[in-house]
């Protein structure tokens, strides 16, 4: 196997553009459903400004492993 | 009613070695990769809630996304939605059973191909100059003041359109030859540049699902293209191999 992606730097960006559009959609007890995903991304917008505050004050998390 | 909430991730071969820190459900030789997570940051009201909190929305996607990697290294995996969640164990296996073959169909598929993400950003100002090109300034002479301004502004339109149309010719260009290479492809719109903060003008953000051994060919290729395309700026970043989000079978997406 060569070298995945999470030895590279991922853009959330980039990761938000596959997470929320792709990915099998299955009967799960709760699932983001296809509205939802409107509603995440016209909120998204609104935070852009936040996002680029937040970046600047390093306060978004990296997350290791668990949820 | 449990105060937890399992967290689905992907679909496995049974087979494969699981990550570590990652329960796994098994039926019928498949697997999903799952983990617990409290109801009350996770039943469908505070969803709604914290998906609209992007620190909150990052640190899951990084999560979700960091263990579909490990698991991709291990082996091929469908990734599901983020956001998939279920009330136990019995119920993912239940799914599991009953979604079983279009997820062994979507595996078999997989199997020996990756997902690679293609975007190409240009430079605007040499574009403007590229169609500006060598008569920027015909004679504008015995046009007087108003006739002068009419002939700039249809010289500017004139150069914009150009600019656009070159921008769309590289485009088109280079997904047809990364398509030369791929077994299926994706074309997504260009990423909102507030949010990315890309700079230049993203003129392709596609995706591509290759044969693993052809992958040194992709690179290639992609490294004589952004050469070729040089005098515009041209900017074309390959990263993967991605979970294949952008490429699973109609039927193993459907939604149950």
């Amino acid at each position: 196997m060569t070298t995945t992606i999470a030895e590279q730097e991922v853009a959330l960006i980039d990761l938000l553009d596959r997470l929320l559009a792709g990915g099998v959609v299955i009967a799960g007890d709760i699932t983001l459903a296809a509205a939802d995903v409107d509603l995440v991304y016209v909120s998204l917008r609104a935070l852009i400004s936040s996002v680029a505050t937040a970046e600047e004050r390093e306060i978004l998390p990296r997350l290791g492993s668990a949820l | 009613m449990s105060d937890e909430l399992l967290w689905a991730y992907c679909v496995t071969d049974a087979g494969d070695p699981p990550p570590a820190d990652v329960e796994r459900v098994e039926a019928g030789g498949l697997a999903v990769l799952v983990n617990r997570v409290p109801r009350e940051d996770f039943n469908e009201e505070a969803l709604q809630r914290n998906l609209n909190d992007l620190p909150w929305l990052e640190r899951v996607a990084r999560a979700h996304e960091e263990v579909l990697e490990r698991a991709l290294s291990a082996g091929t995996i469908v990734p599901l939605r983020l956001c998939t969640l279920f009330d136990g164990v019995e119920s993912v296996r239940r799914m599991l059973e009953e979604e079983g073959d279009g997820f062994r169909g979507a595996l078999d598929l997989l199997t020996g191909r990756e997902e690679w993400g293609v975007k190409v950003l240009l430079d605007p100002s040499k574009l403007r100059e590229a169609a500006r090109g060598d008569d920027d300034e015909p004679a504008a002479e015995g046009l007087g003041e108003g006739g002068a301004y009419l002939l700039r502004r249809r010289q500017e339109r004139e150069t914009r359109e150009l600019a656009g149309s070159l921008a769309r010719g590289v485009a088109e260009q280079v997904h047809s030859r990364l398509e030369e290479h791929a077994l299926a492809s994706v074309s997504r719109p260009p990423q909102n540049r507030e949010l990315s903060g890309h700079e230049g003008e993203m003129v392709l953000n596609a995706a591509y699902l290759v044969e693993a051994e052809r992958v040194p060919e992709l690179r290639d290729l992609v490294s004589k293209l952004q050469t070729e395309h040089e005098p515009l700026g041209a900017h074309i970043e390959l990263t993967g191999p991605w979970p294949p989000y952008n490429f699973l079978p109609e039927d193993a997406a459907a939604v149950g």
